[in-house]
């Protein structure tokens, strides 16, 4: 059962197309996007985001094509967005912040008290819940972002370089929190720190130059790695060598 | 099956019962021994049930801890108003700058003429409306976009949280120049303020508040059609235009307040 599914994505800032003729489908779990900076990783969630009309293409969120104005608001509830750069209301408290988004995502009046709490707490801001946002560290504001995301539990959540700004202690408790919640949701998370993908991830997808150049297993990008290959880790021997090949092709 | 993975399609099948028993027993098989299958095995949708149940049931089990914050409908406009970026220290000064001017205006009729309020108080909600959304000036709006209650709805929140605030210091001008009725005043707030939404669905919000304060000060200050008629006897313009930019904003409703920065 896929419940994201996109087929011949188009995407073009003016006359250089930063996605073409992309295809991924994606099931319940947790999902690493990786790729080399430019990509096109943050432009693909953006589109899955319903932020970014594509210029072609057909994209199913849970089912609901987005180019459909009923289906889209459906699966806009269902959805939970973490944008690589994001800012916030200085005089916002936290649970402010994310009640707002709870709001904004049209969950049922009575759940959202509860709802927010769970959030902040599963990121670790229980302490600071009262506190201004103003007042946060980068670390605190990146798990912030993420309470709002997933407030509304979503079935599609949407993490562009979640990691960023975490230490490495909260970098292993997120890597925990992604566990838990690609048990029964679509968790897609791009970061370009390839060692973050073999912790967390049940599966990867490899984004070059607009195209998806790889898609499985974790243990499948390690295999494609071999001793020659440039990369610290075995998982970044892959992650070259699979790049390599994919631009061999298209020369 | 060993060494390999079981592809998607045959955890699918395995998970709609649609493999046969032989094929369903490999399958466990390898799912007993492999992480990564198990975890992309996607749960039926008799589980997927009874889990939704569970976990609805168990929602009103549970003790409510005393930190929550009640979702009060009092709550909830605070911290919706407090979203808007228009109802910020910068344009919130203008708004006041503006009433004192006009209480300037009161004490001391010559100090001030009073075209000059003319061309203020009917564009303050056209800044206002600018701030409260957009890629430039709402900090969050990528999040936003991506939300059911985004664009239009949530633009259109903010929009009467900025015509809560500007409306009394159109009325208050209208009052203390003398200038027609306070309604007169209003009106051709509210067609600006229709028409920088509807051009916000168009090209970016801040240019188009620009482009309508601009046409604004253009009508306003042109010799031929200007100054203070513009108030006097004009209502079915106003109305016209204000229609218009309805329209043009149902049109396009899905682009407004979700427009890619």
């Amino acid at each position: 059962m896929t419940t994201v599914s996109v087929a011949g994505l188009r995407v073009s800032y003016g006359n250089r197309a930063v996605l073409d003729d992309l295809a991924i489908e994606l099931g319940v779990g947790v999902h690493g996007l990786l790729g080399p900076n430019g990509a096109g990783k943050t432009t693909l969630m953006r589109v899955l985001a319903t932020v970014l009309r594509p210029d072609r293409g057909e994209v199913r969120l849970l089912g609901h094509r987005t180019d459909d104005r009923v289906g889209l608001r459906q699966a806009r509830r269902r959805l939970g967005y973490l944008p690589q750069a994001f800012g916030f209301y200085p005089r916002f408290t936290v649970r402010e912040f994310v009640e707002y988004f709870a709001w904004l995502r049209e969950m049922p009046a009575a759940r959202i008290p509860l709802a927010v709490d769970r959030a902040i707490e599963r990121v670790g801001l229980r302490d600071r819940a009262d506190d201004r946002m103003k007042h946060l560290s980068g670390g605190m504001l990146r798990r912030a972002g993420i309470a709002q995301a997933i407030v509304n539990a979503p079935r599609v959540l949407l993490l562009d370089e979640p990691t960023a700004g975490l230490d490495p202690e909260q970098r292993v408790e997120f890597r925990t929190l992604l566990r838990e919640l690609g048990r029964d949701a679509v968790v897609l998370v791009s970061t370009h720190l390839v060692e973050d993908v073999a912790a967390a991830c049940a599966r990867v997808s490899l984004v070059d130059d607009g195209r998806l150049v790889f898609a499985g297993h974790p243990e499948g990008l390690i295999a494609a790695g071999g001793d020659g290959d440039s990369g610290d880790s075995p998982i970044e021997r892959g992650y070259t060598a699979v790049l390599r090949g994919a631009r061999q092709v298209s020369r | 099956m060993t060494g390999e993975h079981v592809s998607a399609q045959v955890l699918a099948a395995y998970a709609e019962e649609q493999l046969t028993d032989g094929d369903a027993e490999s399958v466990e098989a390898h799912l007993d021994s492999c992480d990564a299958c198990r975890a992309s095995l996607p749960p039926s949708e008799a589980v997927q049930r009874v889990v939704a149940s569970v976990a609805l049931a168990l929602d009103g089990l549970l003790s409510t801890p005393g930190r929550l914050r009640p979702g009060t409908g009092w709550r909830r406009v605070r911290v919706l108003v407090g979203a808007a970026p228009a109802v910020r220290a910068a344009w919130l000064l203008s708004v006041l700058v503006t009433g004192l001017l006009i209480l300037g205006l009161a004490v001391s009729p010559r100090s001030l003429p009073p075209w000059v309020l003319l061309l203020i108080a009917p564009a303050l909600p056209v800044v206002g409306t600018a701030l409260s959304y957009g890629p430039r000036t709402d900090p969050l709006h990528e999040v936003v976009a991506g939300t059911p209650q985004g664009g239009l709805r949530i633009v259109l929140w903010r929009t009467l949280a900025v015509l809560t605030v500007a409306t009394p210091v159109a009325v208050l001008a209208a009052v203390v120049t003398g200038i027609s009725t306070p309604l007169m005043w209003t009106l051709p707030g509210a067609a600006l303020t229709a028409g920088t939404l509807a051009l916000g669905s168009l090209i970016e919000p801040t240019y188009a508040a620009a482009v309508v304060a601009g046409v604004w000060a253009v009508v306003v200050l042109a010799p031929s059609v200007g100054g203070l008629a513009v108030v006097a006897a004009s209502a079915p313009v106003w109305l016209a235009v204000t229609g218009v930019a309805v329209v043009v904003l149902y049109a396009r409703r899905d682009r407004v307040g979700r427009q890619a920065g």
